[in-house]
């Protein structure tokens, strides 16, 4: 079955609502700390202090039509750092979930790692790097790929 | 009787609730599925004769949080309209419709429920999972853990799918603006909202193994596809309903016990609950009842980077210093000269560790940022794959720990006088306790009470009652500099100066450093203060800075702890108290210790030996 983050489960991802997922991430990829409270008590605030979950931000994806990439761009935001990480070593659950959101077939996983290890520094061309950016880049890459190609389409 | 059920099911619908018999209905309204299925439960709080569901919506009698009988009509007949419609009964309540048309044989008609039908066909739940995540070493209060559902989809070969899969979890939902204090407050004592909340996995990772730095457990069910539609159903029908929140007993571990009960019938899962739920202890239930179909661990990412940094040479571990302080980039010919693989994972632990840093340092974004990327390009040019070091699964799971409440029976001498002594302690865990399956160096202690009995006078005396007691004993390396700290409050036994032993309240406390190796042996030394205020104490109250200097081994069959402290008491005529002691126990097995004290006091200039030693029984 194919996996999209569904509507639904954004909202209850935020507290925000958005009207239409995959619309403007613009997460920046490595965020400086707010600062987290500290431990005590951590047990019984069962997600109190886990506002951090990123800030939304109006990036310039755009309205993405293609409801895989939305789910990715989606997905990206929240964890950037995480699928950045797995990208540079060309494994990893997080890159492997962006594969399975875009719903690359198993026989071409391999290729889409390949494809985002060696273009890291396409995807992530500076620190200052947002997830709009690295999902058009991702999307650019694979749209020029001779078998990825199909998914972006 | 089900001859004429049958027949009178080939009725239109609206008649046939007014002809089931009330016998019938009585019987079903006290069954056990059906007060589940509304939340009545008898607790130590509170009786049965109120469902614990806060909340009109919950309800579809006006009466329905006092009268399940009531409630059962309301449903019959609302089940029973024509029509469909996310607003309709049936949609509404699920599992409550599923549950009564079984029971009253009523024809099974289709219903057209939007939302209900999207939401279980985007869930496409094949199997449920119980997340446990465990306390982590710095955050004693974390010991309690934390438990939510994951729903896991039907294809689950491959890890990517588990991280999209939707978890339901019910927490407080406190205020952000709170203080700690009021949330402290307000969950012991009633006053926030409980939610069941639906999210999708890979954010629950994000807050307890990044953010809080605490490992997962993750425990398969064997549930049936029956009881897994059984779940959900009730799942939905308590989404976004409010069931107030209590630290205690009714906290996020009870209402998803209450699930499980209601999916697999006959489980009474809930009535093992007696003063608290500790999640710890209610994963330990659901082992006992055998619904556990296999264990999954989750190092936490604090766990995975102080196992990626143990992994490598002191070498390497100087280089991954020296890039985190910006002495040699990523780039570096120093860093560059390492073999291929080797450098891999020199690289891939420095990123892990400056992501650890900047979480808990509160790093500027310019800093963490610059260098990640540097760490990340780098790394991405090395073709060779680093063999990733994991962290190993702990021998001996959280649920696997000693059980929680301690009943301690002894005797001992304290000067010239003996005693035999009883303490009871309802939660959690101490230093000395069988340490597999808890965190080394963390301490948390409720309500414990300590009472003895004077031979000579047979005179019984309150010796201590502990209200809490936290420790937190993290050691301290060139990687990781947490903080050791301790608090305490209660009422306890101080001298005065004409000799006498009064009870008095205190409230103490202590923060410092420890350093060693954790379980092995580690030394703590901690700056201290204590206020005890008794109208007993000449001037109604005193005041004392202090130290607390100790050593500490947690074995497996043993455990150590000896040292020294003293106070320098500032009120009313100034003095020192000083005391030195070591206590050992033996853990025999998993739930029955041995223990021996060795205490010697030196307090308005009078020495004075207190020894005991009993044994200490798990429950």
């Amino acid at each position: 079955m194919k996996k999209v983050i569904s509507a639904a489960l954004l909202l209850g991802a935020s507290s925000m609502a958005f009207a239409q997922p995959g619309c403007g991430v613009g997460a920046m990829i490595w965020k400086g700390q707010s600062g987290i409270a500290p431990h005590v008590l951590a047990a019984t605030t069962n997600g109190t202090f886990g506002n951090q979950t990123f800030g939304m931000t109006t990036g310039t994806l755009g309205c993405q039509t293609n409801e895989s990439v939305q789910s990715m761009a989606m997905y990206m935001n929240t964890n950037i750092d995480k699928v950045a990480r797995d990208m540079s070593r060309g494994e990893g659950e997080n890159l492997e979930t962006l594969a399975v959101l875009l719903d690359v077939a198993p026989a071409d996983r391999d290729a889409f790692r390949t494809l985002m290890k060696d273009n890291f520094a396409t995807v992530f061309p500076s620190a200052d790097t947002t997830a709009d950016q690295a999902v058009s880049a991702i999307v650019a890459l694979m749209e020029q790929h001779q078998t990825l190609n199909q998914y972006v389409g | 009787m089900r001859p004429l059920l049958l027949c009178l099911c080939l009725l239109p619908p609206v008649c046939l609730s007014a002809t089931t018999p009330s016998s019938r209905i009585d019987q079903l309204a006290q069954s056990d599925e059906w007060l589940t299925l509304l939340h009545y439960q008898e607790t130590t709080y509170s009786d049965a004769d109120q469902s614990q569901a806060d909340d009109a919506a919950f309800f579809l009698s006006p009466e329905g949080a006092t009268n399940p009988k009531a409630e059962l009509r309301a449903t019959l007949e609302a089940i029973q309209q024509p029509g469909g419609g996310n607003d309709h009964a049936r949609c509404r309540f699920p599992a409550r419709d599923q549950w009564l048309r079984r029971q009253l044989n009523l024809p099974a008609r289709p219903i057209d429920c939007p939302d209900y039908d999207t939401w279980r066909s985007e869930l496409n739940t094949e199997a449920v999972t119980l997340v446990f995540a465990a306390s982590y070493l710095n955050s004693p209060s974390s010991m309690f853990g934390h438990t939510f559902l994951r729903l896991d989809p039907d294809d689950t070969d491959e890890a990517a799918d588990l991280l999209l899969a939707d978890t339901i979890s019910y927490a407080a939902d406190a205020e952000a603006h709170d203080s700690e204090l009021m949330f402290a407050y307000r969950g012991i004592f009633g006053g926030y909202p409980g939610i069941t909340s639906v999210k999708p996995y890979y954010e629950k990772i994000r807050l307890y193994s990044d953010i809080e730095n605490r490992d997962l457990w993750e425990y398969r069910l064997n549930l049936t596809d029956q009881e897994i539609d059984r779940m959900l159903a009730h799942a939905w029908e308590l989404t976004g309903k409010n069931f107030d929140y209590y630290f205690f007993d009714e906290n996020c571990a009870y209402r998803l016990l209450a699930l499980i009960d209601v999916a697999r019938p006959g489980t009474d899962l809930l009535d093992r609950v007696g003063t608290h739920a500790i999640p710890s202890d209610t994963v330990r239930w659901v082992v006992d009842e055998n619904l556990v179909a296999s264990v999954n661990y989750r190092p936490s990412s604090a766990t995975e980077v102080r196992h990626a940094i143990d992994s490598l040479s002191e070498t390497e571990q100087d280089h991954v210093l020296e890039m985190v302080e910006g002495d040699v980039m990523p780039a570096a010919p120093r860093v560059r000269e390492l073999p291929a693989r080797r450098r891999a994972e020199v690289l891939d632990t420095t990123y892990e560790y400056v992501q650890f840093r900047a979480r808990e340092d509160e790093w500027r974004r310019e800093r963490r940022a610059t260098l990640s990327h540097a760490l990340l390009s780098e790394r991405s040019r090395i073709d060779a794959e680093a063999p990733r070091p994991t962290a190993p699964r702990p021998e001996v799971r959280d649920d696997q720990g000693h059980d929680t409440f301690r009943v301690g029976l002894g005797g001992g001498r304290e000067g010239n006088r003996g005693f035999a002594q009883l303490s009871v302690r309802p939660a959690y865990h101490d230093l000395l306790d069988p340490p597999a399956g808890y965190r080394p160096g963390a301490q948390l202690q409720f309500l414990r009470l300590d009472a003895r009995f004077y031979t000579g006078n047979q005179e019984l005396q309150l010796e201590q009652l502990t209200a809490i007691e936290i420790r937190s004993l993290s050691v301290r390396d060139r990687f990781f500099s947490p903080l050791s700290w301790q608090v305490g409050v209660g009422g306890r036994r101080t001298d005065t100066r004409n000799g006498r032993r009064v009870l008095t309240p205190y409230l103490e406390g202590g923060v410092g450093g420890s350093w060693g190796q954790p379980g092995e042996l580690q030394a703590f030394a901690m700056a201290t203060a204590d206020l005890e205020i008794d109208d007993d104490i000449a001037r109604g109250h005193n005041l004392a800075p202090g130290a607390d200097l100790g050593l500490l081994h947690q074995g497996r069959t043993v455990s150590l702890m000896a040292g020294l402290k003293t106070k320098a008491w500032l009120i009313n005529s100034q003095h020192r108290e000083d005391r030195a002691y070591t206590e050992v126990r033996w853990h025999l097995d998993r739930g029955l210790s041995l223990q021996a004290r060795w205490e010697r006091e030196d307090h308005f200039d009078r020495m004075e030996t207190t020894w005991r030693t009993g044994l200490q029984l798990y429950f």
